[in-house]
């Protein structure tokens, strides 16, 4: 964003697959009505792993949405990512934009932890069988840049790519990327992250994490802010974004759904949750400053809610610390108590409901969550209604990553 | 098992290791066509040449994963697994 200053970027598409939410519209129902569906885990191969809940995404039918040749040749978390971007790409209207000049679009994700399903599968037949049964997919599909190659090469995009892989804040930083690649000139960045943590091989990786919960009762597993905090619960899903050039989104006549105004990220390592407070601080100034946006002109935040006490406690502060007396005042929100952290997904599908929390003038609720044991007005039970026009999106990585992500409402003459 | 490898097992490798759907027919007609034009990548045909050593119990050139078409790849399959009959 600052190598053309004048070079603003817009929201102009999203694409959701999440556990509450196949659809966009769908998913913003399921967050605006508070509606949990963390659940005891299903997937087989699971049942004897003492993480008992997640939230899983359920019904997907990859075959239904993507070519079989891709099918083949990529892991859950890439099938995700593609129905996503496909579903961006025709809410911005673009589902045809390789056609006119496929240099102008380029694609950037997020990824936490690769194909864990596919490559245990692989895994398994060199094991089970012997290496000359391992397939040459596995070359790529495993890959944390898997996403980003398939989505371009599925639609015809040969515009800049990349891949951040930068922990689960990551997932925000993507976005900041999008934004800045469109500032070097770059017309349209397919920009998003979708995770499938939730194959027997890549639970086992995540049972080290002193941070996840492994409380049975679904109601209870997550449930930051609270004094019954007992860490998070993980989920599969993640949302796409198309940001693109805003002078050219309004000339071509796309509806702005929001701009991408500031960025920062900052780290202070693994677990460090008492530091995470003063870098997540810096980030939120940082963001706030590329915005050129004042503490007060916050309206809502989605906060990262890791629903580890001290954690919990470290971004309340962080809030207060940088945004002064108003990060007291400023309604906090945290939908992914109602679905759990899809790792680089779960700030995307952050900024999915921060966008139509502004579109709608409707603060969505924190599921499960009840007696907030932190100073902070964390939005509970029911959607609040509030005129939106700035969201701050928090997020944080158990490896230490903090980043901060300002929203606004299109300024201009909104074809909303 | 030494038989040679038909199209209409080409057709079915190139559905099960690439999700690549066409008729043996097709195939049959367009057996001069380059694979690319079938939507069959090289990690797609390399993953046919490891089916088939499989199959087969014997390794095939290096080469067999570098041809184009289908008549050139089952050209030079098929004389490997017959010369060692």
């Amino acid at each position: 964003m600052s190598a053309q200053p004048n070079r603003r970027t817009a929201i102009t598409g999203m694409g959701v697959v999440a556990p509450n939410g196949l659809q966009t519209e769908t998913y913003w129902k399921s967050v605006e009505e508070g509606l949990s569906v963390l659940d005891r885990i299903t997937r087989e191969g699971c049942g004897h792993l003492p993480l008992r809940v997640a939230g899983e995404v359920r019904g997907f039918d990859p075959a239904a949405l993507i070519e079989e040749t891709f099918l083949v040749q990529t892991d859950r978390f890439s099938h995700f990512a593609m129905a996503a971007a496909g579903a961006a790409l025709k809410d911005a209207g673009l589902s045809d934009a390789a056609a006119d000049s496929p240099y102008s679009v380029g694609v950037v994700t997020a990824a936490g932890s690769g194909g864990g399903e596919f490559g245990q599968r692989e895994l398994q037949k060199l094991w089970g069988q012997g290496s000359r049964f391992v397939g040459p997919y596995q070359s790529i599909a495993w890959f944390y840049a898997a996403s980003t190659g398939q989505i371009s090469i599925r639609s015809g995009f040969k515009g800049p790519c990349g891949v951040v892989a930068s922990d689960e804040a990551g997932g925000l930083d993507a976005v900041a990327h999008a934004a800045r690649t469109v500032g070097r000139g770059t017309d349209v960045v397919v920009a998003g992250a979708a995770e499938a943590p939730l194959a027997p091989y890549s639970m086992v990786c995540q049972l080290g994490y002193p941070e996840l919960s492994t409380v049975e009762d679904p109601a209870r597993a997550y449930r930051p802010f609270t004094s019954a905090a007992c860490g998070f619960v993980p989920a599969e899903g993640g949302a796409v974004l198309i940001v693109e050039d805003l002078d050219r989104a309004r000339r071509r006549g796309a509806d702005v759904r929001a701009t991408v105004a500031g960025h920062a990220a900052t780290f202070t390592g693994a677990s460090r949750w008492d530091r995470s407070r003063e870098g997540l601080a810096r980030a939120i100034r940082g963001a706030l400053d590329e915005a050129g946006c004042a503490p007060e002109e916050i309206d809502v935040v989605f906060a990262d809610a890791m629903g580890v006490p001290e954690a919990d406690r470290a971004e309340a502060l962080a809030l207060a610390d940088a945004l002064g007396p108003h990060g007291i005042r400023v309604p906090v929100t945290a939908p992914k108590t109602g679905i759990g952290r899809s790792y680089c997904g779960a700030p995307l599908l952050d900024v999915a409901a921060a966008v139509m929390a502004m579109e709608q003038g409707l603060i969505p609720p924190t599921p499960n969550v009840f007696d907030i044991c932190h100073d902070i007005d964390l939005v509970t039970t029911a959607a609040r209604p509030a005129e939106l026009s700035t969201a701050l999106v928090l997020s944080r990585g158990l490896m230490g990553s903090n980043a901060a992500l300002v929203l606004r409402r299109d300024p201009g003459p909104a074809a909303r | 098992m030494s038989s040679e490898v038909t199209l209409e097992e080409l057709a079915a490798l190139m559905k099960k290791a690439a999700g690549v759907t066409v008729d043996p027919h097709d195939l049959e007609a367009r057996v001069d066509t380059p694979f690319a034009e079938f939507g069959l990548d090289s990690l797609g045909l390399l993953g046919i040449v490891g089916e088939l050593e499989n199959r087969h119990a014997r390794a095939l050139p290096t080469d067999a994963e570098k041809c184009k078409t289908p008549r050139d790849f089952l050209d030079l399959v098929n004389s490997t697994l017959t010369a060692g009959a």
